[in-house]
């Protein structure tokens, strides 16, 4: 059940029995823009790190050891057009304790007193603590280079989009991170706290007036929805755009990008399911079976879709000698598919692994409650019985379909040898 | 069939060993759309020595055998495994470690089905040199993966520093000259003498029905046969304290520095409820110690030297046990020197008052309920660890039961400075700040 609290702040409660912790998530939401998005990773850094009340890492940590291990945590994403702030906690339910204690509430009143006292004076966040977490961000920025399919897979994003928004990563850049101060950054939480679209999801063993009151406590203002969709549709550039890059590694990586035209639960977006668990998504994949089994040149080559913007990525990790070799069975595998050159028996396999797929995500309560927060942009409110109906009633022709509108835009090739 | 049921908890565990020395754990977990099995063998990347089943000689095999023989146990003539699990909409996988080899699968649907693959795939090899070759390319892929990762180079290095003859020192996958020579005959030695039932045992966890499931798996094994039953004889180089590496260090072209402190164990580890004993007491020294409500840790974090890559750990398994601290750093030297004091000073540390202690103990009890949430999770502790009698619902009262004084005394036994041992991995080129 969704209730609204103000406008644009709603609380979900999701009662089960299931598990024995009680997980409680707070999105803010707002239209991404690259001026913003590096802020609202580091302030996803400072939030965890301290606040007025626990004005150290040592104190707010053991607030939460005391909680009974509550494990709590901040992060920073990005989906579509949309840059999210994600608070979460973890709570164990109070009825597997042999002491008789208030966990719950006691751990809703930690992140009420974490989001709306930070450690702030004078209007800016303390000082100290914002000069380390601003560091610890940039050496993260550095890290991220030495993590070489993630370094890849980022360079990638920036060879195919045209747009700065979408270029950039979700935990932002450098050269913005220079820019920020305590100040400016106090000043862009107040925006954050009052504008942002809040959605608040509660899972476990509670009640949900008593969670819809606990949450009312908080000091959420009216704010506006924005109306724009969460899908990122608009057309880049037409030509192929190839880059290679040498750094000293010993495997190479070798990244591919496609415009899909298909979005999250579309009337293709079934169809595009299969054809990506058949092309690279799974172990009976045509990536799979011809770049790893038939050909052993890859420990890995996978297809991923991103249906918020549209594209699917491919990845491998390769020897550098052999880049050719695998963009020619990469390709030809694309064409087969276009061709309809896979088995019934295949797509059968590919509808029963993502069945399987979506009901495993239901035992998940993190994934339980990402997928309704989705559902919920998008405006959808497909069951899991009604996404296998439709998983089972895409046929051939639809699959063949996609295959013919998937068409390449960018790759990456980051090689260990010198002389390309 | 045992039954053994733990009320707080709410869980209830199901445990036979079959004729054929197989043991199997069934935990139901009916509010769950999921099953997830994991069939493993006593059988790790270690094992390189022993005497094969049925033979007197000691044999020693290339490195890398226990993970390429995971690789190609998926491989049957008739074709590939994962299709086979695939038609029952079953993801398949399976991990090697330094002891053990786990196959597995998750499913929604067709659990018994499902089972009955797993069993059949691992208990029937299939191994041609034709098959092996083609391997090779895809495991020395694997391994240059590896190569490339910092972190599992930072690893390896402290490792290779305590533990210089143990084969624990040498990658998990082998090298990419030891895996060429591996062959199908090799394969079929070591799969005889380490995939026997009786080093082996098989876990489901989640929706089941256990009775139906346990009489599957009676039926299932008894259709086979398997050699007599044998003990396994594997050796094992001794090692001194005198043949730790006080310390090394590697360049990579990395950007950021990692520095790592290790602290090797030398007496015997405990096995049964003790090695539980042992494993709880000293995750509470080293979380008194090092964890993010400690007085060290904002010091260090305060003071640049650590940030939140840092991290604490303690191994302990077959042959082995050691802990190891470590992450990225600006000055390596710096973060080893600060966790080296903090550890020889261990036994004096304001950091182990009893207040401290309740607080962390509230804390693991917390972390080890919340962990029970999820399936692979206890699937994935059941098949690494023998508790004995003990297991992994058995660690909230462990975890009550520990003292001050317990922590206190592995301090003064563990943290001396001659087991210790230091690892740097440093950045190519010197860069401009």
């Amino acid at each position: 059940m969704s209730i609204q609290l103000q406008e644009g702040v709603n609380i979900h409660v999701l009662p089960t029995k299931k598990y024995k912790t009680i997980r409680i998530v707070l999105k803010f939401r707002t239209p991404l823009d690259k001026k913003n998005i590096t802020k609202r990773a580091l302030l996803s850094s400072l939030l965890e790190t301290n606040s007025k009340k626990y004005n150290s890492q040592t104190k707010l940590r053991s607030e939460l050891a005391n909680l009974y291990g509550a494990s709590f945590g901040l992060s920073v994403t990005k989906k579509g057009t949309m840059h999210m702030l994600t608070v979460g906690m973890t709570v164990v339910n109070e009825k597997y304790l042999s002491a008789n204690e208030n966990v719950l509430q006691d751990g809703i009143d930690f992140l009420k007193e974490i989001l709306f006292h930070p450690n702030v004076t004078d209007g800016k966040f303390d000082e100290e603590t914002f000069n380390r977490e601003k560091e610890n961000l940039a050496d993260y920025y550095e890290s991220i280079f030495d993590d070489k399919q993630a370094y890849a897979s980022l360079s990638l994003q920036r060879l195919y989009f045209e747009d700065e928004n979408q270029k950039t990563p979700s935990i932002g850049t450098l050269e913005d991170l220079n820019d920020i101060t305590a100040a400016s950054l106090y000043e862009y939480y107040q925006e954050l706290l009052a504008e942002d679209c809040v959605d608040i999801y509660v899972l476990g063993d509670v009640e949900e007036s008593e969670m819809t009151e606990a949450f009312r406590a908080f000091p959420f203002k009216a704010r506006q929805v924005p109306r724009e969709s969460i899908f990122y549709t608009a057309t880049t550039h037409n030509k192929l755009i190839e880059e290679i890059e040498q750094q000293e590694v010993t495997q190479a990586k070798f990244n591919l990008a496609y415009e899909t035209n298909v979005f999250y639960q579309d009337k293709n977006y079934f169809a595009a399911q299969i054809f990506n668990g058949l092309f690279g998504g799974f172990p009976h994949s045509k990536l799979f079976m011809n770049v790893r089994e038939k050909e052993s040149l890859a420990y890995y080559a996978s297809s991923t879709l991103d249906t918020f913007r549209g594209m699917m990525t491919v990845q491998t990790g390769i020897d550098s000698t052999k880049v050719e070799q695998v963009r020619e069975i990469i390709q030809l595998q694309l064409i087969e598919m276009q061709n309809g050159n896979f088995s019934d028996e295949a797509i059968d396999q590919t509808k029963e692994m993502l069945k399987n797929q979506v009901l495993q995500s239901e035992d998940n309560p993190g994934a339980v409650m990402e997928k309704m927060y989705t559902q919920q942009l998008v405006g959808s409110t497909l069951t899991t019985a009604e996404f296998e109906q439709k998983i089972n009633e895409v046929t051939k022709e639809e699959i063949i379909k996609i295959a013919n509108q998937v068409y390449l835009k960018a790759t990456f090739f980051l090689t260990g040898e010198e002389n390309k | 069939m045992e039954k053994k049921h733990y009320a707080q908890l709410d869980e209830t565990l199901y445990t036979e060993t079959l004729d054929n020395g197989l043991k199997v754990t069934l935990l139901p977990k009916n509010d769950f759309h999921k099953t997830y099995s994991l069939f493993t063998t006593n059988y790790g990347s270690i094992d390189n020595s022993f005497i094969p089943l049925g033979k007197s000689e000691k044999v020693t095999v290339p490195d890398g055998i226990a993970h390429f023989l995971e690789h190609k146990m998926f491989e049957k003539e008739e074709g590939d495994i994962f299709h086979v699990f695939g038609k029952y909409g079953a993801s398949a996988n399976a991990f090697t470690s330094f002891t053990r080899t786990s196959y597995l699968f998750s499913s929604t649907n067709y659990v018994l089905e499902n089972v009955a693959t797993l069993l059949d795939f691992v208990q029937e090899p299939y191994f041609t040199k034709e098959t092996v070759d083609k391997e090779k390319g895809i495991i020395a892929q694997e391994i240059q993966m590896y190569d490339d990762e910092p972190d599992w180079r930072l690893f390896f290095g402290i490792v290779g520093n305590m533990y210089p003859h143990h084969p624990i020192h040498i990658d998990i996958a082998g090298t990419v000259e030891s895996i060429m020579e591996i062959t199908a005959e090799d394969l079929y030695e070591s799969y005889h003498t380490f995939y026997h039932p009786s080093n082996m045992n098989l876990l489901v966890v989640g929706k089941m029905d256990p009775a139906e499931m346990m009489d599957w798996i009676r039926q299932n094994q008894a259709k086979k046969e398997f050699a007599p039953k044998q003990e396994i004889q594997r050796f094992f180089p001794t090692e001194k304290v005198s043949d730790i590496k006080a310390f090394d260090s590697i360049e990579m072209p990395v950007n950021r520095a990692k520095s790592i402190v290790g602290v090797k164990g030398i007496e015997p580890a405990p096995t049964g409820r003790e090695a539980l004993v042992l494993k709880t007491t000293m995750n509470l020294l080293l979380t008194l110690l090092f964890g993010p409500t400690s007085t060290n840790y904002l010091q260090l974090y305060d003071a640049g030297i650590v940030d939140d890559s840092f991290s604490y750990e303690f191994n302990l398994d077959r042959t082995f046990h050691f802990v190891d601290i470590g992450g990225d750093a600006k000055d390596p030297s710096a973060l080893s020197d600060a966790v080296k004091k903090i550890l020889e000073t261990a036994p004096h540390s304001p950091e182990l008052t009893s207040e401290n202690l309740t607080m962390i103990k509230k804390r693991m009890v917390g972390k080890s309920l919340q962990s029970l949430n999820s399936i692979e999770y206890i699937a994935n502790q059941y098949s690494q660890e023998s508790y004995g009698e003990a297991s992994l619902f058995d660690l909230v009262p462990v975890i009550e039961s520990i003292t001050l004084s317990q922590v206190k005394e592995l301090a003064t036994q563990f943290m001396v400075p001659e087991r210790m041992s230091v690892f740097h991995i440093l950045p190519k080129e010197a860069k401009e700040s």
